[in-house]
């Protein structure tokens, strides 16, 4: 604890500068970087398009997330055009000017990561499971093969083959930014989890709820979006969330194709000279903003859990 | 083993319009096991049947081809007109006109008890909101609980939530309203609520297939009693009839062994 | 293997289809067991590669922008400042290359690589020169399909020792506990000097560098050896560096330059010849201070001249400017003031210049002249 707070050097512009100054942690390091953690190498003039893409994430995920919001049937409807508004904020062009995706980092690179993952890899795995289960044998046979394909690679190298051997395929001169193909990667990998996970919601399902379902005339979309789907999905929320979070902490592993996020921000920061030797420092804050970010998804998974129990509520 | 449905003859057409159900030469198998063996079988529009016989003697899945929850392989089943076919808008028209109770309820737990009289009729009679709620309640008012409409299905009782199954078909105003063991699940001191139910609307006029070992229902308001064994109608007749003067010996087994306890 | 089959000729470029399987021996490295499965199927996939050919030059051109692959943080050869840029002694040979090619040392994206992927994207095109701390080898030259650029710092495994151990020379060191990272050259090279020395040791053997650190902070072991440039990020890193010193004796070669892609041969030129630029910019006491004023008062020294740019044409030669040197020069500094800024005595790394001496002072740096 001392050494954390009280012992600590929150100002100076190197290791010796804070060791001169008190004996304990020496947290100048991030002082000096967070921009960097926050915003990797984006551009310092274009930043303000972050912070407005991290505003209107938070006013996104407000109606999403929690129920009683004012005027939430309007505000999803809004939300579904954050993706496009979002990307074309981080990106630029028409009219603001381009920032290339190589630009990416720190926190925001893993809430890009993360947040696209998180976003694309629900509909994607439900597709699959369903899939999976369907009775057209090309639909099965297909899901089955994507599904044990991805989860029988490691997402290593799946970013691995995004980085490097994609290029190979394409034509020289034909570029498919990096981003991009990680973020497709990312995606495709949590999606296969995300299929079983659903998949094993779905069997829990009885059988008379099917019944119950078709006895009424409904379609089968109907019927898997109105009645098999929501009982599903509550059964998974547990592996869902997990599966969101194991994504989440995934995106560290960006590392490994030249992508900083912020542990690798730290890592790079750690081997500037005048910062070296800071490792406990660095790592900690690194750890508290993935801890704080998982254990939210967590406790909303509690509480979306106790919100839809409806079962035993005698 | 599907057949190709043969066209409909002229016979058959003017039949249709006379039954809610007719059933012809219905064979189906379960791999090897001969579940339904030549079944025939019309039910009149209003009629009230009541089917019985042993476990396993194919009785609830007799019920379940007329919806189409099982296939038939063989021979022709004409609902309401119209002839089941592999074809699924055809399937899910029938099952529109034909309401089914569970022996097991198969209420939708995430939904509130009003939810789920409603849920059909919006999604597949496109009704609005506020008339799909209005008929709902009309309805749980006809099964007596209005008030537990906007409990969730796991805080009622058994009787409860068989009341509310009947109150789901209902809202659907089917033509047809097939019941699978409706009682069976329930335990004794609740059968009379749902039984009371079934037997206020049978007096309304709907046609009603009811799989059932209630006696005292099936000589209130069945006009037929039909008694299958092993896949096939044994015996066919009037309630009075059929519990006081079986013609068959393994009717008259049936009957001893379920009147005897 | 290896067989070239020129595809289609064009606007500067070729596509050059390569029957390559050796790119699957280092992904395999790279992505463990578990995935060699996984990997067969893509190497066969990917057994003709499609690589970028003899136009660099003129792609760097068009982009406005040299793709520099350097280490995405190692001490003093790169590392992110606070404000977005990078700095080290391998980002200043990246910004020599894209002064000396494009005027000026700010036009370079770079692309942060680990130590795993770094080959893989050179070839897949990803970078137009490797900077980063890379061991010239010959599998790594032929079979990785490798152009290296001259060297521009010899490394070795050198010893760090604690002060108070006493000890002045490795030679002294018998009977010592040496941690050391375990399946590297680096324990092979303990061994064969502790034998060849007939000395006793030790030896206690760590995963990485880190749990090495924690082994030799806890003085579970009394001697570390690594490379030596580590060996002084490590002491830089450690509570009291003054208390720890690394001994003189270098014990294997590890020769580090710059890369590009097998096939380009006047980028190749390009980037050996700024490499050579800035190691002779030291020889002639040409900085960054006095490079402009010397170019605009050329003087009666021929070599220096040609250097400048002010007599002949070298960089036409190359395809460059005639003041590709200086503007290398202007934009980072000679070799000496690269090193000294990065790795010298003024760092926390404090390394000597050692064998990265000039010739003229008892080092190696001996590039071939610029005529």
């Amino acid at each position: 604890m001392d050494w954390l707070f009280l012992d600590a050097a929150f100002t100076g512009g190197s290791r010796d500068e804070c060791s001169a100054k008190a004996g304990g942690a020496c947290w100048a390091v991030i002082g000096e970087r967070l921009n960097l953690f926050t915003y990797g190498f984006y551009p310092a003039a274009e930043r303000w398009r972050v912070n407005l893409s991290f505003v209107l994430l938070i006013f996104t995920l407000i109606p999403i997330l929690f129920e009683k919001v004012p005027y939430r049937k309007y505000a999803l409807h809004i939300a579904v055009a954050f993706p496009f508004v979002t990307a074309w904020l981080l990106v630029g062009g028409l009219g603001l000017t381009p920032v290339e995706t190589d630009q990416f980092g720190g926190f925001m690179l893993t809430l890009v990561i993360g947040i696209t993952g998180i976003g694309f890899s629900l509909p994607i795995g439900i597709l699959l499971a369903l899939g999976r289960q369907s009775r057209l044998r090309a639909i099965q046979i297909f899901s089955i093969g994507f599904i044990e394909f991805i989860r029988g690679v490691p997402l290593i190298t799946l970013l691995f083959v995004a980085s490097t051997m994609l290029n190979y395929f394409l034509p020289p001169g034909v570029t498919f930014d990096l981003l991009l193909r990680v973020l497709i990667m990312v995606t495709l990998f949590a999606s296969a989890y995300m299929a079983e996970v659903i998949r094993g919601g779905l069997q829990a399902i009885p059988k008379g709820q099917f019944e119950a379902a078709d006895s009424m005339g409904l379609h089968y979309w109907s019927a898997m979006r109105l009645i098999v789907l929501p009982q599903a999905m509550k059964i998974s929320i547990p592996g869902i969330v997990n599966t969101f979070i194991g994504l989440y902490k995934d995106t560290t592993l960006v590392i490994i194709i030249g992508l900083l996020d912020p542990l690798g921000i730290g890592r790079a920061s750690l081997a500037d000279t005048r910062w070296t030797g800071l490792s406990t420092e660095v790592y900690l804050f690194v750890a508290i903003f993935f801890f704080i970010s998982c254990f939210g998804m967590a406790r909303y998974s509690q509480h979306l859990e106790n919100k839809l129990e409806t079962e035993h509520k005698r | 083993m599907t057949q190709k449905p043969e066209p409909m003859n002229e016979e058959t057409k003017s039949a249709a319009e006379n039954y809610a159900v007719i059933m012809r030469d219905v064979h189906k198998w379960y791999g090897k096991f001969h579940v339904l063996k030549n079944i025939n079988l019309n039910v009149g529009v209003g009629e009230k049947i009541v089917v019985c016989g042993p476990s396993g003697s194919g009785k609830s899945t007799l019920i379940r081809c007329i919806n189409r929850l099982e296939e038939h392989q063989q021979g022709e089943i004409i609902v309401e007109g119209i002839e089941l076919s592999h074809d699924i808008k055809n399937i899910e028209s029938i099952r529109r006109e034909v309401g089914m109770v569970f022996q097991h309820f198969n209420l939708f737990p995430h939904l509130t008890v009003l939810e789920n009289c409603t849920l059909a009729p919006i999604w597949v009679r496109k009704m609005p909101l506020a008339e799909a709620n209005a008929v709902a309640m009309k309805y749980l008012e006809r099964v007596k609980i209005p008030e537990q409409a906007n409990k969730y299905p796991g805080q009622l009782s058994g009787g409860q939530q068989q009341r509310v199954a009947i109150a789901r078909s209902l809202c659907m105003k089917p033509r047809i309203l097939l019941f699978d063991e409706p009682t069976s699940a329930l335990d004794p001191e609740m059968i009379k609520e749902v039984l009371d139910v079934m037997i206020q609307l049978a007096s309304e006029g709907i046609t009603m297939i009811c799989v059932t070992h209630e006696m005292g229902f099936a000589r209130t308001v069945g006009d037929r009693v039909i008694f299958m064994d092993n896949g096939e109608i044994i015996e066919e007749n009037n309630p009075d009839d059929f519990f006081l003067n079986p013609q068959h010996e393994r009717t008259k087994l049936f009957l001893s062994q379920i009147l005897d306890h | 293997m290896g067989n070239t089959v020129v595809l289609h000729k064009g606007g500067g470029k070729n596509l050059i289809l390569s029957l390559n399987s050796r790119r699957f021996v280092l992904l395999k490295k790279i992505a463990g067991m578990r995935a060699t499965k996984f990997l067969a199927i893509i190497a066969v996939l990917f057994s003709f590669t499609v690589v970028a050919g003899a136009g660099t030059l003129e792609d760097v051109k068009a982009r406005g922008k040299l793709n520099c692959i350097i280490s995405s943080g190692l001490a003093g050869f790169a590392s992110p400042d606070g404000k977005g840029g990078w700095q080290g002694f391998d980002v200043d040979f990246c910004r020599a290359v894209a002064a000396a090619v494009l005027g000026s040392g700010d036009k370079v994206n770079f692309v942060p690589s680990t130590n795993r992927t770094r080959f893989a994207q050179l070839n897949a095109g990803e970078g137009d020169i490797l900077f980063r701390n890379t061991t010239e080898t010959l599998s790594r030259d032929a079979d990785l399909k490798l152009t290296f650029l001259p060297i521009n710092y010899y490394d070795g495994q050198g010893f760090l020792v604690p002060r108070d151990l006493g000890v002045t020379s490795a030679t002294q060191l018998a009977g010592a506990s040496v941690c050391v990272q375990v399946g590297t050259t680096t324990e092979l090279n303990l061994a064969d000097y502790f034998r060849f020395n007939k000395m006793d040791y030790e030896h206690l053997n760590t995963g990485t560098n880190a749990e090495s650190i924690i082994m030799y902070e806890s003085k579970r072991c009394n001697v570390y050896t690594t490379d030596a440039s580590a060996l002084a990020s490590t002491r830089a890193a450690l509570k009291k560096p003054s208390d720890h010193v690394i001994l003189p004796e270098i014990i294997s070669k590890e020769p580090l330059g710059g890369a590009v892609r097998h096939g380009d041969d006047r980028w190749a030129d390009i980037g050996k010849w700024v490499v050579n630029a800035l190691i002779i910019a030291e020889e002639m006491g040409i900085t960054q201070k006095n490079v402009k004023e010397l170019a605009k008062k050329p003087g009666n020294n021929p070599s220096m001249n040609r250097f400048l740019g002010t007599e002949g044409s070298m960089g036409e030669m190359l395809g460059l400017d005639k003041d590709w040197a200086v503007n290398a020069v202007s934009a980072v500094g000679n070799y000496g003031e690269i090193f000294e800024r990065h790795l010298g005595f003024n760092t926390p790394l404090a390394l000597p210049r050692g064998l990265n001496a000039s010739w003229k002072s008892g080092g190696l740096l001996y590039a071939a002249p610029i005529r």
